[in-house]
């Protein structure tokens, strides 16, 4: 099981590597980075807080879940957390498999999973100093 | 019967609470602990039905009953990614 959630910052070079298959002829890479606005705001950074035993077994999870619906090679999920300034990489998911086609959707799939259902909490730092913890959906099963 | 109780995210800023140890009856559904945990933190209720609770690791429905050594978690809604 490749699921992580690390305070260190991820490197896409070495994530790639990871899921590097010889009976591969496809990876795709998802990379979610900070971006310097949400809904209006200027923004300086954000602080991920995250349950860690917990998310690491839904990750775990979300794992099973794409390999019993695509034929992946390797797969990687990582999650970062602590404080992070924008243009910083938060999450990485990266599917290596025999044809794109797969590759694609399983990561799509990972992705969306993990923004629903692993327990992740980021606080907006704006520009102004003012802290706040963003709205978020209610967590799925 | 003995839980511990984690707090999350804005559940955390609301209750200045990270964890505690909290007793409850035989039989105490998860549904009842939320709402003494509400009233031993009056914030809380600032999260309505907007929070998800977790036993041992996965999200359980609030009929769920606790059994000793649990590990509640309190999840305000969440925003990975």
């Amino acid at each position: 099981m490749r699921a992580r959630i690390t305070k260190s910052p991820i490197d896409p070079e070495a994530a790639l590597r990871s899921v590097r298959d010889s009976s591969a002829g496809g990876t795709v890479m998802f990379l979610g980075t900070i971006r310097n606005r949400n809904e209006g705001r200027q923004v300086r950074g954000l602080e991920y807080e995250v349950y860690k035993e917990m998310a690491e077994k839904r990750m775990a999870e979300i794992e099973k879940q794409v390999r019993a619906r695509w034929p992946v090679r390797k797969m990687l999920m990582v999650h970062r957390y602590g404080n992070l300034r924008v243009g910083e990489i938060s999450v990485a998911v990266v599917v290596s498999s025999e044809h794109r086609a797969e590759a694609f959707e399983a990561c799509r799939y990972a992705i969306d999973t993990i923004k629903r259902s692993t327990p992740i909490w980021k606080k907006e730092k704006l520009t102004g100093g003012e802290e706040s913890w963003t709205k978020g959906e209610p967590i799925e099963g | 019967v003995n839980v511990k109780v984690l707090y999350f995210a804005l559940a955390r800023d609301l209750t200045s609470t990270r964890s505690e140890a909290i007793n409850v009856p035989e039989g105490t559904s998860v549904r009842e602990l939320v709402r003494s945990l509400g009233a031993l933190h009056p914030a809380l209720g600032k999260l309505k039905d907007s929070v998800k609770c977790s036993v041992n690791l996965s999200i359980v429905t609030p009929e769920t009953t606790l059994t000793d050594g649990d590990e509640v978690g309190v999840l305000p809604p969440v925003a990975g990614g």
